[in-house]
C-alpha cells in the first residue's frame, strides 16, 4: 500500500482555546477515496485546512508521500499545489464573475507560462463537463454546476491529493451522481488520491475506499464500509448511522433471524445477498 | 442584472473590450463636446444601430433601455426650459405668477433644452453600445490594461461578483422576514429592514472570511491573477470609431453652416 498522505498524532487549537482536533492519526492511500465521516463539528474542515496549510497544526506531523510537510512560509505554495481543497459553499470559492478565469487563477498562481495555463483550463473543463460554461457568468450556474467548476479550479493545479468538504451537499439526487462519477473518473482515469467528508451514510460504501470516523477532533473508528457497517453501535454513538440497505440487512438478521450478511450496504450487495437468502430457503 | 443578461448574448461578447471602450469613449466625448442637437441625434442613431447590427441586440431592447433616462431629462430639462423673465422680454409663452413674477420658454432656452436632451441621449446610446455588448469582466480586465490601478480593478471584479452572492441573500432574508409578518406596518417594515441589513452585514464579514480562506488554499498571495479566455482583437472597430466621428464631426460642421 503506497500512503499519499499521512498523519500522526494531529492536534490543532484555535485562537480562543477550542481543541479541535486531537491527535488525530490517519492514512490516504494513493488512488482511493478515503472518507473522512462525523457529525457536524466534528473537525472535519480544520482538518482539511491543516493538511494544505491554510492553518498551521499545533502539534503532531504530517506526511505527503513519505516525507514529512513543512509548514515554513516558503513552503507553503508548494503544499498548496500538491494539496488542493474543494470547499463545500462553492460560492466561498468562486471569486470571479466569469467562469474561465476563476478556474485559470490556480494555475495563473503557480507561475505557469500561458499556453500551459490555457491548457489545464481547457482540460479541467473538459474533465468536469463545464466547457459548454466557460461564456457564462458565475451568478448564471445552477449549485451542481458552480461545484463541478469549483473543482476544475482545483484541478487546474494538477494536485496529487484532492480533498473536498462536504461534495454532494446541498445537491439535487441528479447532481449528486454526477458528481459521484466525476470523482471516481479522477480516480480511475488520473489515479488521483481523493479525501472527502460526508455524513450522507448511503453514499459512503458506493465511493469510499476507506473511511475514518471523527467525533470531537479525535478519530473514534476506522476501515473499510463494509467492516464499519458490522458496527453499528460505533457508528450511532459517532452521531452516524448505518446506510439505509445496510439497515435492512441489520433489521433482517435481527428481527427476523435471517443468516443475512450485514456488510452488505449497496442495492447490488443485497441484491445478492437477497437472492442467497432466497435459494438457501427453496432447498 | 440589467445590461448585462444582454451583453452574455451579444455577437461582439467574444471581441476584445478595449476597442469597444475607445469606441464608446470616442462618441460619447464628441457627442459632449460638440454642444449641437444634430450631433446628440446622429450619435444616439449611429451607436443604436451599432448596438443593434453589430452586437445584434433586437431594436425593442435598445428602445427600452432608451426609454429609462427620458423621465430624468424630463424632469431635467425643465428649469432649463421654463425659467422666470424679464418684463418685457419675447417668450413663445409666458405667464405672470401671482401678477408678478413672469415666467415663460423662450425660443433660445428651448434650443437649449432641445440640445441638452439630444446631448444626454446620444451619450446614454453611447454608453449602452459598451454595457449591452460587454460583459462587466470583460471591462474590469480592459481597465486593468489600461493601467487603471489594480488595487481599483480588483476591487471592482470581487464587487461585482458579490453583489449577485449578496442580492440573492439579501432576498431570501427578505422572504423569511414577510412570512413571518415582518412587513406587515411601516414601523415593523423599518425594523425588519434594519435587522436584514445588520445581519447582511455579519454575513458578508463572514463570507469574507471564507473566500480569503478558499482562495489562499489556491495559491493566493496578495494580487488577483486570472487569465480570461481568448479574445479576438476587433482592430476594426477602430475604423468603425473612425467613421462614426467623422460623421458627428461633419453633422457639427453642417449644422453651424446652416445656423450662419
Amino acid at each position: 500500500m503506497s500512503v499519499a498522505i499521512e498523519t500522526r498524532e494531529l492536534s490543532y487549537r484555535y485562537e480562543d482555546g477550542t481543541q479541535a482536533l486531537e491527535g488525530v492519526s490517519l492514512k490516504a492511500e494513493r488512488g482511493k477515496v478515503t472518507g473522512i465521516l462525523g457529525g457536524n463539528g466534528a473537525g472535519k474542515s480544520t482538518l482539511f485546512l491543516n493538511l494544505n496549510g491554510v492553518l498551521t497544526p499545533s502539534g503532531g506531523e504530517v506526511f505527503l508521500t513519505g516525507t514529512r510537510v513543512s509548514y515554513d512560509r516558503r513552503d507553503l505554495p508548494e503544499l498548496r499545489r500538491r494539496v488542493g481543497i474543494v470547499f463545500q459553499d462553492p460560492d466561498d470559492q468562486l471569486f470571479s464573475a466569469d467562469v474561465y478565469r476563476d478556474i485559470s487563477f490556480g494555475a495563473v498562481n503557480l507561475g505557469l507560462p500561458e499556453a500551459e495555463v490555457r491548457r489545464r483550463v481547457e482540460e479541467a473543463m473538459e474533465r468536469t463537463g463545464v466547457t459548454h460554461l466557460r461564456e457564462k457568468p458565475t451568478h448564471a450556474l445552477s449549485y451542481g454546476q458552480k461545484k463541478r467548476v469549483a473543482i476544475a479550479g482545483v484541478l487546474v493545479m494538477e494536485p496529487e491529493i484532492m480533498i473536498l468538504d462536504e461534495p454532494t451537499a446541498g445537491l439535487d439526487p441528479q447532481g449528486v451522481s454526477e458528481i459521484l462519477r466525476l470523482l471516481l473518473s479522477l480516480r480511475d482515469h488520473l489515479g488521483m488520491t481523493i479525501l472527502l467528508s460526508t455524513h450522507d451514510m448511503d453514499l459512503v460504501p458506493l465511493y469510499c475506499d476507506y473511511a475514518y470516523v471523527l467525533r470531537s477532533g479525535r478519530v473514534t473508528d476506522q476501515g473499510s464500509p463494509e467492516e464499519l457497517v458490522c458496527r453499528p453501535e460505533s457508528l450511532r454513538a459517532n452521531q452516524l448511522r448505518l446506510p439505509r440497505v445496510a439497515h435492512l440487512m441489520e433489521i433482517l438478521a435481527e428481527e427476523d433471524g435471517l443468516p443475512a450478511d450485514r456488510s452488505a450496504a449497496t442495492i447490488g450487495a443485497a441484491r445478492k445477498e437477497i437472492l442467497r437468502l432466497l435459494k438457501e430457503e427453496a432447498k | 442584472m440589467g445590461t448585462d443578461r444582454y451583453a452574455y448574448a451579444s455577437r461582439l461578447r467574444r471581441v476584445d473590450a478595449v476597442p469597444k471602450l475607445w469606441l464608446t469613449l470616442g462618441s460619447l466625448v464628441l457627442c459632449i463636446s460638440c454642444d449641437s442637437a444634430a450631433v446628440g441625434l446622429v450619435t444616439l442613431v449611429l451607436m443604436g444601430a451599432l448596438t443593434v447590427a453589430l452586437g445584434g441586440q433586437k431594436p425593442a431592447v435598445l428602445l427600452r433601455f432608451l426609454r429609462l433616462p427620458l423621465a430624468f431629462l424630463a424632469v431635467g430639462c425643465l428649469p432649463i426650459v421654463l425659467r422666470p423673465l424679464p418684463a418685457g422680454e419675447g417668450a413663445l409663452w409666458a405667464a405672470e405668477l401671482f401678477g408678478r413674477v413672469r415666467w415663460g420658454i423662450t425660443a433660445e432656452y428651448l434650443r437649449m433644452g432641445l440640445m441638452v436632451v439630444c446631448k444626454a441621449m446620444g451619450a446614454v446610446a453611447a454608453m449602452y453600445f459598451l454595457s449591452l455588448n460587454t460583459p462587466m469582466t470583460d471591462l474590469t480586465q480592459a481597465l486593468g490594461r489600461l493601467h487603471v490601478p489594480k488595487l481599483l480593478v480588483e476591487l471592482m471584479e470581487l464587487i461585482y461578483r458579490f453583489l449577485f452572492v449578496f442580492s440573492d441573500t439579501a432576498r431570501r432574508i427578505r422572504v423569511a422576514q414577510e412570512s413571518r409578518l415582518g412587513y406587515q406596518t411601516p414601523r415593523r417594515s423599518l425594523r425588519s429592514m434594519g435587522e436584514l441589513v445588520s445581519s447582511l452585514f455579519l454575513r458578508a464579514w463572514r463570507q469574507a472570511d471564507r473566500s480569503y480562506t478558499a482562495l489562499e488554499s489556491r495559491g493566493y498571495t496578495g494580487s488577483l491573477d486570472t487569465l480570461p479566455a481568448l479574445r479576438t482583437p476587433g482592430r476594426w472597430l477602430y475604423g468603425v470609431l473612425a467613421a462614426v466621428a467623422a460623421v458627428q464631426i461633419l453633422t457639427w460642421m453642417a449644422e453651424r453652416s446652416w445656423l450662419q
